[in-house]
């Protein structure tokens, strides 16, 4: 298959919103990752992932697919200061990743509400520890995060009240009350109905093309990969490894209708789905063997 | 769009709700027809002749004597006495039970190293104890304070240290996500997330709790509700006994009854089905 304008990882044709940041240093500067997990039992350690290298421009918009098992979210972790990495570093605006931090902040797949918090409490959970944003104000951030992801009039609800989406949307605005500048999500959707799905990925591009927030997303989907992001890195497994880095070049605002239609989208499909296939195959061939 | 998706979810809660509310109340009507069949039968029994009265007094001898109790000074004196040593045993086992249980849940280490010998304390039959901690303590309060506290900590603690052991994994890794760590994870996150557990070991901790100073009373008294009872089985008033009897039973069930409300005003997140363990 020939593709000759896509394998260009270092040059992203953003659109719109943020050209001209492409200038300067990376905002997120992956060099030489591997993480090692050890065997407890067998004393061995297994390759989780393995020489990732990547870098993310500020503002950009780059999504994360793999089959499961590939360790993107291994990935993520690392850049969220969640797990430690075993070789090579992560920077963040020039400084390595030695734990969380304020400028990140995670979407999880399974929303990690607090279950005792109302939707209002569970959003400000997001910026309880950060003394400069919990003074006066505070209550204005939290409403207009709730705001923002369409929440308003479930304030006093609980999550157990809501529905998988909408508690994802929680999940969401706890993410971005304190105004991070790199959002983390973790296949945000992956536990969401189908037909919610559709109308979050189109909100998630609105509210990010609006916000400038440089994202990394993780997804197992083609085509919420192709929709959302700037740039797309496809992970292959076994072990976990930065198989090709796309640039979708799609103009943005993007909507799930519209998209279906655009040549680009439908190439980068095939690709995908071509790719994809490939490790999913691989990866059945190895269980069998 | 979001109220949309929002209605069929509430809707569902209530009716769950609805049904279980209708089932219990079906429940409760057939136990309280039991009971007072028996008590029915209890009656015509004893009326009968088939059982004699001094050894087993019919259920209006009972009543009879037990309102004479709510106005005897005496009662009433016995009763403050047993409830103050549960109210300060039970408040010690809580403090003692909750900190410790979720020191020991949380920290690996302590959990390798005490969590054995809380276990084998907890399978230890500390009604054996009562009369070492009466020789020890005395017949006053201290004896009955310390069987409560003994009695109702185990419980207690091992549900809380149960509960530290499964906080949810997602929820500690978004606390740190958000800066939370140190105490402010513990007050934030742990102990909020196993005070479902707590709640429920504090309502089982509360009626061995009581039992321990009923016990207490019973083995070396000098005052107190076991202490009456005691006293009126000793000189044979079946009745009071029995109404001594009947002020226990309705005690024990209001204190459950209350931390049961207490369960369900502290922690409604928590689906009672799914800690079928506490």
């Amino acid at each position: 298959m020939a593709l000759p304008d896509i394998r260009t990882p270092e040059t992203t044709e953003r659109s719109m919103t943020s050209a001209d940041t492409d200038v300067g240093t990376p905002l997120i500067q992956v060099r030489d990752l591997a993480v090692h997990y050890s065997h407890r039992r067998t004393g061995g350690s297994l390759v989780a992932i393995e020489d990732v290298n990547l870098d993310v421009t500020d503002g950009e918009f780059v999504t994360v697919l793999g089959p499961s098992g590939c360790g993107k979210t291994t990935f993520m972790n690392v850049v969220a200061g969640l797990v430690a990495p075993s070789h090579g570093q992560v920077l963040v605006d020039g400084k390595p990743v030695t734990g969380p931090g304020p400028d990140r902040a995670v979407v999880f797949q399974d929303y990690a509400l607090l279950p005792w918090r109302t939707v209002i409490d569970n959003v400000r959970f997001g910026l309880e520890m950060q003394p400069h944003l919990r003074g006066t104000g505070w209550r204005e951030r939290v409403q207009e995060a709730i705001e923002t992801v369409g929440l308003a009039g479930f304030e006093q609800s609980y999550p157990r009240e809501l529905s998988g989406g909408m508690q994802q949307r929680v999940g969401l605005a706890r993410a971005i009350v304190a105004e991070p500048r790199i959002l983390l999500m973790d296949e945000p959707l992956g536990a969401v109905d189908a037909l919610t799905r559709e109308v979050m990925r189109e909100e998630i591009e609105r509210l990010i093309t609006a916000t400038g927030k440089t994202v990394l997303f993780i997804t197992h989907s083609i085509e919420e990969a192709i929709l959302l992001g700037d740039r797309i890195v496809v992970f292959k497994s076994h072990p976990g490894a930065v198989k090709e880095v796309l640039t979708t070049g799609i103009e943005r605002p993007r909507s799930e209708r519209s998209i279906q239609s655009d040549a680009r989208f439908l190439e980068l499909r095939d690709h995908l789905w071509e790719a994809l296939r490939g490790e999913a195959t691989a990866a059945a061939t190895r269980s069998s063997s | 769009m979001s109220i949309q998706t929002q209605l069929p979810a509430l809707r569902a809660t209530g009716r769950r709700r609805g049904t279980a509310q209708r089932g219990e109340a079906r429940w409760t009507f057939l136990l309280i027809a039991v009971v007072l069949a028996i008590l029915a039968v209890w009656e015509a029994v004893v009326r009968a002749g088939l059982v004699p009265e001094a050894f087993l007094p019919p259920p209006s001898k009972v009543l009879t004597a037990f309102l004479a109790l709510l106005v005897e000074g005496e009662f009433w004196q016995a009763f403050a006495f047993s409830m103050g040593n549960v109210v300060v045993g039970l408040a010690l086992a809580i403090v003692v039970g909750v900190v410790v249980g979720l020191a020991v849940g949380w920290s690996p280490v302590l959990r390798f190293t005490v969590a054995p010998f809380l276990w084998l304390l907890y399978s230890t039959p500390k009604v054996a104890l009562a009369p070492v901690i009466i020789l020890a303590l005395g017949l006053g309060s201290e004896s009955k304070i310390a069987l409560t506290f003994l009695l109702a900590v185990f419980p207690i603690l091992l549900n809380t240290m149960e509960g530290a052991v499964t906080v949810s994994p997602s929820l500690v890794r978004a606390a740190r996500v958000f800066g939370v760590r140190g105490p402010a994870l513990g007050w934030k996150v742990i102990f909020p997330a196993t005070l479902p557990f707590s709640l429920a070991g504090i309502r089982r901790g509360a009626a061995l709790g009581f039992t321990g100073e009923v016990l207490g009373e019973f083995l070396g008294g000098t005052g107190g509700l076991g202490h009456m009872l005691e006293q009126a089985a000793y000189q044979f008033e079946m009745d009071e006994a029995l109404a001594m009897v009947v002020v226990m039973v309705i005690i024990a069930n209001l204190t459950l009854s209350l931390i049961g409300l207490l369960q369900r005003k502290l922690a409604p997140w928590h689906d009672e089905r799914t800690a079928a363990a506490s």
